[in-house]
């Protein structure tokens, strides 16, 4: 199959195509994967501002009926994994889950280490370095937010419980979102890509397959069946069969070459 | 199924030294028809030590505190792109104008120093296929390239042989 005409037209341009296609659509993939996952990010991290701002009027007041209300319904939405507010202690004060109230989380865990790494916790965090994935008990994924929640002047200056100025995270919200849509949407750009590279590989193989066989290898097999076949019947030469240009220069040639041999034969055979 | 050519010692000397030239030839491009198989290999070494996530190399954040950071993923993806695209068209190039390049291992080369831009970036797991689909693309052209050089060399040569041990001398230039 290699060495053949067809062999040698079709798996060159056969396999570059191919890998090419495969290539651009893997690269492609890849850079709308990472636009959805910062995409994605930049969604939950601004949900996370809005309920820390949902909130800020019920922490003001120490209305922890109206903040666990809050953070409830919150929790009740579709696609909410899971929100929860720690104090500075690293104690969870208010969950949409009630049994994780006042359960202690350790500070080298995910979601706490990229802040509690040294001694001396970091207090400011970009948006990609405050989010993290992971898989939950239910083995779904899910993207989490970790948001400080940050001691603002007249935080330090409420009547109520008074944080001291020198404080500067009085606590963090830690808020999970499903992944199950993203999942989805990458599931069925695969599927579209795979389609889309199979549907451009088998028109391309079989239009430039069709127009080789029409324009070449049949107008080849007609002219080698001619060569092929006897030369002269009943004392005539075969004229060529029509065949396309430049082939059929050749056939012509051919039949000139068998007509002339014809003729010198007759006129030795009259002698 | 190859054919087993036995040359057929004529009475001149010159033929003797030419088809001895000839079958030195043959055995030369039947060596070099295998150079973009042993490319390929290579590479997919090379690629077993990518998958592996290059266990032997320092952590990327050693190199990277070192050297400062690499591109961004997306330029390096784009380069990828262009670098394929051009390799490929240059192997079709040379098929077709039925040159003799010893290019194979070059694009070993080239295509290692993707998967270490990407897994200095912390990036080789998302790309990894990508390159690895680019280096069998062009190391698989490259293959066929070659083999078909030297087929079609190996071919020529002896139908010269059979034209020396015929006729008895060097057939004329095409």
């Amino acid at each position: 199959m290699f060495t053949t005409l067809v062999g040698k037209a079709l798996i060159p341009v056969g396999l570059a195509v191919t890998g090419f296609m495969v290539v651009c659509c893997l690269v492609l993939y890849s850079a709308i994967r990472d636009d959805l996952n910062r995409g994605e990010i930049v969604h939950a991290t601004n949900l996370a501002d809005t309920v820390l701002k949902s909130t800020r009027y019920a922490m003001h007041k120490s209305d922890r009926d109206m903040l666990s209300t809050i953070i409830s319904n919150v929790g009740a939405q579709n696609g909410v994994d899971h929100v929860r507010i720690f104090n500075k202690k690293g104690t969870i004060s208010f969950s949409a889950i009630n049994d994780e109230i006042n359960r202690q989380v350790d500070k080298k865990s995910e979601g706490c280490i990229g802040c509690h790494k040294e001694a001396l916790p970091v207090t400011t965090l970009g948006n990609m370095q405050k989010a993290r994935t992971f898989k939950n008990s239910h083995g779904l994924d899910v993207i989490a937010i970790t948001a400080p929640i940050y001691n603002e002047p007249d935080c330090s200056t409420a009547a109520c419980h008074v944080h001291p100025p020198e404080q500067k995270v009085l606590g963090t919200l830690d808020i999970g979102l499903s992944r199950a849509e993203r999942n989805r949407s990458l599931s069925m750009l695969r599927i579209q890509m795979a389609v889309f590279t199979g549907m451009c590989l088998i028109l391309t193989l079989t239009g430039i397959g069709s127009l080789l066989r029409k324009n070449v290898f049949l107008p080849l097999q007609k002219l080698r069946d001619y060569v092929e076949a006897p030369p002269v019947i009943h004392g005539t030469p075969q004229p060529p069969p029509h065949l396309p240009h430049d082939l059929d220069l050749i056939a012509a040639r051919y039949y000139g070459a068998i007509t002339h041999g014809n003729d010198k034969k007759n006129d030795t055979t009259h002698l | 199924m190859t054919k087993k050519m036995t040359p057929h010692i004529s009475e001149s000397g010159d033929n003797a030294a030419i088809l001895h030239d000839m079958m030195r030839e043959i055995d030369r491009l039947k060596n070099f028809s295998t150079r973009g198989l042993k490319a390929l290999a290579l590479f997919l070494v090379v690629s077993s030590a990518a998958w592996s996530k290059f266990p032997f190399l320092p952590p990327a954040e050693t190199v990277t505190a070192l050297l400062g950071p690499p591109p961004t993923a997306r330029i390096i993806s784009t380069v990828l792109l262009i670098y394929t695209f051009f390799a490929i068209a240059l192997s079709i190039a040379r098929l077709t104008s039925g040159i003799e390049h010893r290019s194979s291992f070059c694009h070993v080369a080239y295509l290692t120093a993707f998967y270490l831009f990407y897994y200095f970036g912390n990036t080789l797991e998302d790309n990894f296929l990508a390159v690895c689909g680019a280096g069998i693309t062009i190391l698989g052209t490259e293959s066929y390239r070659i083999w078909n050089y030297c087929a079609t060399g190996i071919s020529e040569k002896r139908e010269a042989a059979e034209y020396v041990n015929r006729v008895g001398r060097h057939p004329p230039e095409a």
